[in-house]
This record gives structure tokens, sequence and C-alpha cells, in this order.
């Protein structure tokens, strides 16, 4: 709605509607909802243990053996990815994805050359192959002799590049971003960010951001999502989100950035912690940490409530509860 | 495979050389039809325990002679088995000098062989109790013991993948029973197990029948050890988030445990099959030290050594006799060397 207004992308490409993740014993995922329009970046955000990796990890169907997707859909365009089974023909083609740490999950048996190589779908012969990988490191800020190396011989940045190109190589419409920049120290982290920034329009790319980090949310992304415990506590335009919270979590999450302190100053940081998916609590999950804590929090779930063209999840706007 | 030889040359120049040491006893195992100067069978009745054949340059009377040469010998006395230089008589040493006609690599005829003495003998590492050349029997020999490790190794390496890749990927009940099974194998003492298996079958089996069921004997030992260390790095690579990667970049399952799974347990693994090569050397050599092996004539280097086995007056009046345990001693060093070498050359890290 108001990005359409704002921007006027109106394609939407990825569309997640009432995805519930988990098995008999816990819900890792409660009704998530949300949707990605074409060149746009949406930023998930909130602690270690939200359900965010997941949420991204349900998306392109590679959730840990012992999860699975219990109810809802997701639509990719107009394809079903929940009722589709040959999810090798999206991965890496029209959905790529990139991980927090990029030595880890580069094999480190080959070189950067094979690696990328092996993702190439289309039917091309060797050279071509080849041509087309030094031009997507070239873009990506590499220099052509990466081709022959191996993951331990580069640096921390240089692997996510690699790691992007990887991802990238296909052109596929959607970027799955897990933390990439978490492992990497601030110079390294700021020239990813910038050149992801830059790939969304030279590729027609979609981003989905995950990170800790909700300046660097801001900074990125176009709508930011904050995430607490399983549910979305929070979503709208990533410049209200950030000048004007409307959720307690998002609130707090906020005055924990270093930057609004002065040097003195004692940073603040939420209390308690993020509950474990295993002892939810029975209403809002985020009721044990809550100072505006009401009766009805610890009994009901909240629903979606739209504010100011936000959807928020809190009974301080209105007692709309979860159906 | 060129840069492994590099690395392997830079890093370590011990198991750089046992490489080659490896290849050139391969090598002469091959060729023994052409290189041995006299057929494994040949019986020199006048030269039983003979030492072996000392190569001159010079004469008695200090005369340089360009051709290597040896002396006649003769018997002197048969009962103690002691040997006299006939110093008149001098044998140049040829090559490609005519022999006895025998079949190279069973395909083509031939009459002539590397090198040889025209008249007299000529027993580089002496002769055993029937007068056979130690030497060419240790040419011969080397055929068997040396592809008894290989064939043996890749049967067991074969059944070590499939069985430990299979449980290790699909876990479960799969891996319960596979692991169960391999438990039985590896319970039995190695030793016993190989005695009592060749126990089984009848001793009077032709030799090549021998040879397979002592290389079957000894892979079947082997393989239970190394599916259970295989299955366990299968379980762990799978997780590994690399794999992970893999898929979410949209990379078949045969791929992803082809390329992936099965590469990386190769720096393992290839460490693993060059150790364990002379387990099975060793392996042959203990059953035809105990008799249960290849059977005479036909030689191999467990079998010439078990003549020695028992009898003391060989031991001291004839230790040529043991050269084929040098053998037996030189390629399991090479083979150890050469195994540590690859561990370290394998790993791109240490690149």
């Amino acid at each position: 709605m108001f990005l359409t207004q704002k921007t006027g992308k109106m394609e939407k490409i990825l569309t997640v509607k009432n995805i519930f993740v988990g098995n008999e014993e816990i819900k890792i995922l409660r009704n998530i909802n949300f949707e990605v329009r074409k060149k746009e970046i949406v930023s998930i955000v909130g602690e270690s243990g939200c359900g965010k990796s997941m949420t991204l990890r349900a998306i392109i169907k590679l959730l840990p053996k012992n999860l699975k997707i219990l109810n809802g859909e997701i639509f990719f365009e107009n394809l079903k990815i929940t009722e589709y089974n040959e999810m090798e023909k999206i991965r890496g083609k029209r959905i790529g994805m990139i991980f927090q740490e990029p030595s880890s999950y580069l094999n480190p048996l080959f070189t950067i050359g094979n690696q990328i190589e092996e993702g190439i779908k289309e039917n091309i012969g060797k050279k071509e192959k080849k041509e087309k990988i030094v031009k997507i490191l070239k873009e990506i800020g590499l220099s052509p002799d990466v081709y022959y190396s191996y993951p331990h011989q580069l640096s921390g940045g240089m692997q996510q590049r690699a790691m992007i190109a990887m991802a990238l190589i296909n052109n596929p419409d959607l970027l799955l971003a897990d933390e990439p920049t978490t492992a990497l120290d601030v110079t390294t982290a700021s020239g990813i960010i910038k050149l992801l920034k830059d790939l969304v329009s030279i590729y027609n790319l979609s981003i989905i951001f995950v990170t800790h980090d909700i300046s660097l949310a801001k900074y990125i992304s176009d709508k930011i999502i904050v995430m607490y415990a399983g549910i979305i506590v929070e979503k709208g335009n990533s410049e209200q989100v950030y000048n004007n919270p409307l959720h307690p979590y998002t609130q707090k999450l906020i005055n924990c950035l270093p930057e609004k302190y002065s040097k003195r100053e004692r940073i603040k940081t939420i209390e308690g912690e993020v509950p474990s998916f295993k002892n939810l609590p029975y209403g809002c999950p985020f009721s044990t940490r809550c100072e505006y804590k009401k009766r009805i929090c610890e009994e009901k779930i909240p629903g979606e409530i739209v504010i100011e063209n936000r959807i928020v999840r809190c009974f301080k706007y209105g007692n709309i509860v979860e159906s | 495979m060129k840069s492994i030889l590099k690395r392997l040359k830079n890093k370590n120049f011990f198991s750089y050389c046992s490489f080659w040491i490896i290849i050139f006893l391969y090598f002469l195992a091959i060729m023994a039809d052409f290189i041995s100067p006299y057929p494994y069978n040949k019986q020199f009745r006048d030269y039983p325990l003979c030492p072996p054949t000392r190569i001159h340059f010079f004469d008695h009377n200090k005369n340089f002679h360009l051709r290597p040469f040896v002396y006649e010998i003769k018997l002197v006395n048969p009962a103690l088995n002691q040997y006299e230089i006939v110093k008149e008589k001098i044998c140049p040493i040829y090559f490609f000098v005519k022999g006895e006609k025998r079949k190279i690599l069973g395909i083509f005829n031939s009459e002539r062989y590397l090198f040889g003495t025209k008249e007299g003998k000529i027993f580089l590492f002496g002769t055993d109790m029937h007068g056979r050349d130690i030497f060419s029997r240790i040419l011969y020999g080397a055929r068997i013991s040396l592809s008894i490790g290989i064939i043996g190794v890749s049967i067991s390496f074969f059944f070590g993948f499939l069985i430990g890749g299979i449980s290790g990927y699909f876990g479960g009940k799969i891996d319960n029973i596979l692991m169960r099974l391999v438990e039985i194998f590896m319970m039995f003492p190695a030793f016993y197990l190989m005695l009592s298996l060749r126990a089984v079958f009848p001793l009077n089996l032709s030799s090549f029948q021998i040879y397979l069921l002592i290389v079957i004997i000894l892979s079947l030992i082997g393989w239970a050890g190394l599916a259970r260390i295989i299955r366990g790095m299968v379980l762990s690579i799978k997780e590994e988030e690399y794999v992970l990667a893999a898929r979410a970049l949209g990379v078949s399952t045969f791929k992803i445990i082809f390329k992936h799974i099965i590469p990386n347990t190769f720096s393992y693994s290839i460490t693993a099959i060059t150790l364990s090569i002379p387990g099975y050397i060793l392996g042959e050599s203990t059953l035809s030290l105990l008799g249960l092996g290849i059977q005479e004539p036909y030689p191999s280097w467990g079998n010439m050594l078990s003549v020695c086995i028992g009898n003391l007056r060989v031991l001291s009046s004839a230790p040529w006799m043991l050269t084929p345990g040098f053998f037996i001693f030189l390629t399991i060093i090479c083979f150890n060397f050469l195994g540590d070498g690859l561990r370290d050359v394998l790993d791109p890290k240490n690149w």
C-alpha cells in the first residue's frame, strides 16, 4: 500500500501467507505474513533466536530435518512454493542465498571458480562458463584471479563477495541474505552493504536482508519487519519504523543502539531473554519483558493492527486478538 | 597429479623419495620376466645356499676391466655348503644376454634378459636351499606381495565407501543395521579371523585360487573399520554449512554426495589407503609364513621367509635368505612415509 504509493513498484515477487513452522512439540514461526516486491529490500530484524533465519530457510525450503512448514502458503511470483517439489530448479536459479559465515559456507577443497561454476544452470560450454564467472567476479569487485583461489586464501570480505557471486550467477530475482555482514569488520561490511544496494538496480533484484542491527536495516532497506519469538511484531516502511517505533520491542531495540547515548551514559539493554521455543508464554510472547504489560497480554496473543500504513501487534493500540 | 608430486617434493622429501621407490618396486614386479636372470623355479642343484655373487671391476692381478665381471664359483664342501672362487675363470656380465626361453608379461616370447653372464652364474642375493636364485624369486614374489596390497585395499575401500557412505548419508534404521554388522566383523581379533577363514577352505587349491582367497580374506577383515570411519565422516560432513550452501545453490543430491561429501573424506581416506597397504602385505606374508598362503614353488615374500623360520642353520650361515624381509620392510616403510606426506599435501589449507 504505502510502498506502491511511494516508489510505484507494484509487482509482488514473494508472498508469505500465514506461515507456521515447527513440529509436534514446538512452533518456531507463527503466522508470518509479508510480501516482497520487485527491486525492494526488506529487512528482518530481531534478536538471536527470533526465527529470522528460519523464515529465510522456510522460503527456500531448506529447513532442518526436524522442522517443517505446518500451515500457510508461500508464493514465489505465481508458483506455490509450499506445494512445489522440485526446489532444485528454483534454488540458485530464481532465489539465491548468502550466509553469515562465508568461510564455512564455502567448500575448502575447491577453487572459487569451480564452486561458482557448479551453480550455473544454463547449458553452456566450459569457456563461456568461465567468461561468465570472470564477468560476475569483476562486477562484484573481485579480481579475476580469485577464480583460481581456494576459499582459505581469501579474506572474509572477499569470501562473502564470492558467495554473492555464487548466489547471483544465474541472475536470480530474489536474494536471501542471512546476516551477511555479521562476521565481517565494519569497513568490509559497509562495502558489502553498498554492493548489495548497487546490485538491486543492476540485477533487478529483490533482497530479504536478515540482521540484528536495526540502524543498518533502516539504512539498507525499504521495509523493516521486526520479529520476536517467531511472530512479526511490527512491520512497515523503514523510516517510519525507525523514527517512530510503535511496538514496545522495537522501541527497546532502538533504545539499545550505542549511537543514542553520550560517552558517560550507560547503554540500556532489554532485560530478560527471548523465551525459548519450548517454553513460550501463553499470551503475547513479549509480555515477559514488556513494561506496558496488561492483563490481556498474558492471556491472548495480539492480532494485527494497522496504524499509519504500518502493522503492529500490541494490545497497547487496541484489543484486537489473534484469530 | 604433477602439482601434487611437486608439493610432495618441497614439503616432505622423504615421502617424495618413497613414492619413487614404490614406483620402482612395482616396475620391477611388472618386468620381473625380463629383469630376473633366471626363472623363479629354476633349480641349480650344484649351488645350494650359495652366497651372493660379488661383482668385480678389478681382477686378482689388479687389472681393470671396463665390463664388470663375476668369478666362477665352485662348491668345495657340499656338507657345509662352502664355496670357493675360481680365480682363473672370469665371467663378464652382459646386457641383453641370451637365456632360457620365457614369456614376458605373458604376451611375447623372449630369449634375452636384461643382464646375465654367458658362463658361470650370477646370484645377486645368493641362492636358497634348492639352488634357486633369490633375486629372481624376489622379483616374482613382488608380483604377489605388491599386488595383494593394491587389490585388497581397493576391494575393502569399495565396500568401506559403499557401506559407510550409505549408512552415514541415510542414517536411521539402515545405519543401525549396517553398523551392527560392521561391529560383528570388528569384534573378532583380525589374526584369528584370518586363520579360521583360511582353515575353512581346503589346502590343496591352485596357487591362483589361493591368491584370490587371500585377497578376499584380507579385504573382508579390512573393510569394517574403514566403513565405520567413512560413516562418521559422512555424518559430520553432510551437516557442514557448505553442503547447505550447495543445496541453497540448487545443486542436486547426487552432485552434493560426489562433489562435496566424498572428496572431503579423501584427506583421510587417501592416507588411510596408503597406510593400510602394508597391513595387506604383512597379512599375506603372515599367511604364507604359516604355510597357509602361496605355496611353493611359487614365490611370495612371505613364503620365502617362511623357509628360514625354524632353521637356525640358515639364519647363521646363510643370512641372505632373509632379503625378502628387507623388501617387506622397505615397501612398508615407503608406503608409510608416502601416506604421511600425502596427508599433509592433500589438505588444501597447507598449500
